[in-house]
């Protein structure tokens, strides 16, 4: 017991890290941020791109889903940040974590609101265009809100899982969280750093889960 | 008040079906109808399940898009490339056997969503005109219920008083009493009587043949995609000329 205190809660080793663990816990935060503020609309996007059956689009929209759900996020990160600079696009080690993890949530993000929207009765497409509602205002107004409450359980747990992949921005260098705090575990030969990097994990994603059962419910109408 | 059995009035006719053909895949189901509603008639269709008769509802606001032939609504013919289907089917209320209300929306809701987005109105118009319809189906004090929190026949009045609020010249019923539990089927019929009291023009699918027998002014027959006969409820439901009618009667009377 005296052991795992003093090898996991020896705080006074942390004396003088301690900017630079907020400053990765705000990078590990923005860039969880950025991944679901640009994966969920872009596969909604996706999806509704799709609904309108050009061929050749959807071939594309469904070739993109697949080649991004199937490649492992650490691969496209690196690929982002090293390949990529040879096609003449030079991201930041920020930018290409947040673009490969963008890329994967929107893909797992379309395929949701895809079944979301098809799983919506053809009679409420029939009833909104009977009474004179084009598609589009038929699919914003009556398919869409539907579509999207279905989505809102399975996209939370995409949401939530690709954003701890932020933590993979540590192999191209970026100053996230279990970056710093793992440099510090060496530093300091103690690993007192990491126990309050999990901390911080859990005061991020935490409130994040609660919010989403939140929304669940808020977005939910009464049933009997 | 009714126009001739088959005759049609062109000046009078709401609705003016012709030649109506429509094919899925190789399967014909509608071989050639004809048939004019005039304004404020009740048009009862009756038949066997896959006669054709809801397909044939479904052609006049094209749900169903027609493999051949014409119709006319309101004057203007509807078939064919040009025609704006959404100024169209605003003219066209169609209540479903399904009745699709909007679940995520209250009854207000569901009423308001077309006159505010489809007809221009503002939400406190669209609310006023809303309400009044609600009245007219007796679930004014339902205005500010979810469907799931009304029974069928509830959900059914405010899928009539949907397709109503949009003021068309014709409203099409598809078994509009077909989903419910039998004892919820009375106040839908009813409603669907008040409507016909206000002088709307009604094409009505129904396997209600009390309903038929009382407020048609003309009854349909349809037999195997075809108009087997047309006439007043009197001689199509009573007296048949057919003795394929009779056997239907027949059966149908339990």
């Amino acid at each position: 017991m005296d052991a795992i205190l003093r090898y996991f809660f020896d705080f006074s080793r942390l004396s003088g890290y301690w900017p630079d663990i907020l400053h990765g816990f705000l990078i590990t935060v923005e860039m969880s941020i950025l991944t679901v503020a640009i994966g969920i609309p872009l596969g909604l996007l996706l999806a509704v791109l799709r609904l309108y059956g050009i061929r050749p689009l959807s071939a594309l929209i469904i070739f993109y889903i697949d080649l991004f759900r199937s490649i492992p996020q650490l691969v496209l990160i690196i690929l982002a940040y090293f390949a990529l600079p040879y096609t003449g696009l030079v991201l930041s080690p920020f930018l290409a974590t947040v673009v490969a993890l963008s890329m994967v949530l929107s893909a797992f993000a379309e395929e949701i609101f895809w079944a979301g929207i098809t799983s919506v009765p053809k009679g409420q497409w029939e009833a909104g265009r009977s009474t004179g509602l084009s598609f589009n205002q038929t699919l914003v107004y009556v398919v869409l809100p539907q579509a999207i409450r279905l989505g809102i359980p399975p996209l939370t747990n995409r949401a939530i899982g690709i954003s701890k992949g932020t933590t993979l921005g540590s192999v191209i260098a970026v100053p996230e969280l279990l970056n710093v705090t793992s440099s510090i575990q060496s530093n300091v030969a103690n690993p007192t750093a990491l126990t309050v990097g999990a901390i911080l994990f859990l005061a991020l994603f935490l409130p994040f889960v609660r919010f989403t059962r939140w929304l669940e419910r808020a977005y939910g109408h009464p049933r009997h | 008040m009714t126009a001739t059995a088959n005759g049609t009035d062109a000046a009078r006719d709401i609705v003016v079906i012709e030649d109506l053909h429509k094919s899925f895949g190789n399967v014909e189901v509608l071989k050639g109808i004809d048939l004019a509603v005039a304004a404020g008639e009740a048009v009862v269709i009756v038949g066997s399940s896959g006669s054709g008769k809801s397909t044939c509802l479904r052609c006049i606001n094209r749900l169903e898009e027609p493999t051949r032939g014409r119709i006319i609504v309101g004057g203007q013919e509807i078939t064919g490339r040009k025609v704006d289907l959404n100024a169209l089917r605003r003219r066209i209320g169609m209540v479903f056997q399904g009745i699709n209300l909007y679940p995520h929306m209250t009854a207000l809701g569901n009423v308001t969503l077309a006159m505010r987005k489809v007809a221009g109105l503002s939400r406190a118009e669209a609310d006023e005109k809303a309400r009044h319809y609600l009245d007219l189906v007796g679930l004014a004090h339902k205005a500010d219920s979810y469907p799931a929190q009304l029974s069928g026949g509830q959900q059914q009045r405010v899928g009539i008083a949907r397709a109503m609020a949009l003021e068309p010249q014709v409203m099409l019923f598809d078994e509009p009493t077909s989903a419910l539990d039998p004892e919820l089927v009375g106040e839908v019929l009813n409603v669907m009587v008040r409507t016909k009291q206000l002088g709307m023009t009604m094409i009505v699918v129904t396997h209600e043949m009390q309903f038929a027998r009382e407020v048609a002014d003309r009854v349909v027959f349809m037999d195997g995609g075809k108009v087997l006969d047309v006439g007043t409820p009197h001689e199509i439901l009573v007296e048949p000329r057919h003795q394929r009618i009779r056997d239907f009667i027949n059966r149908t009377r339990t």
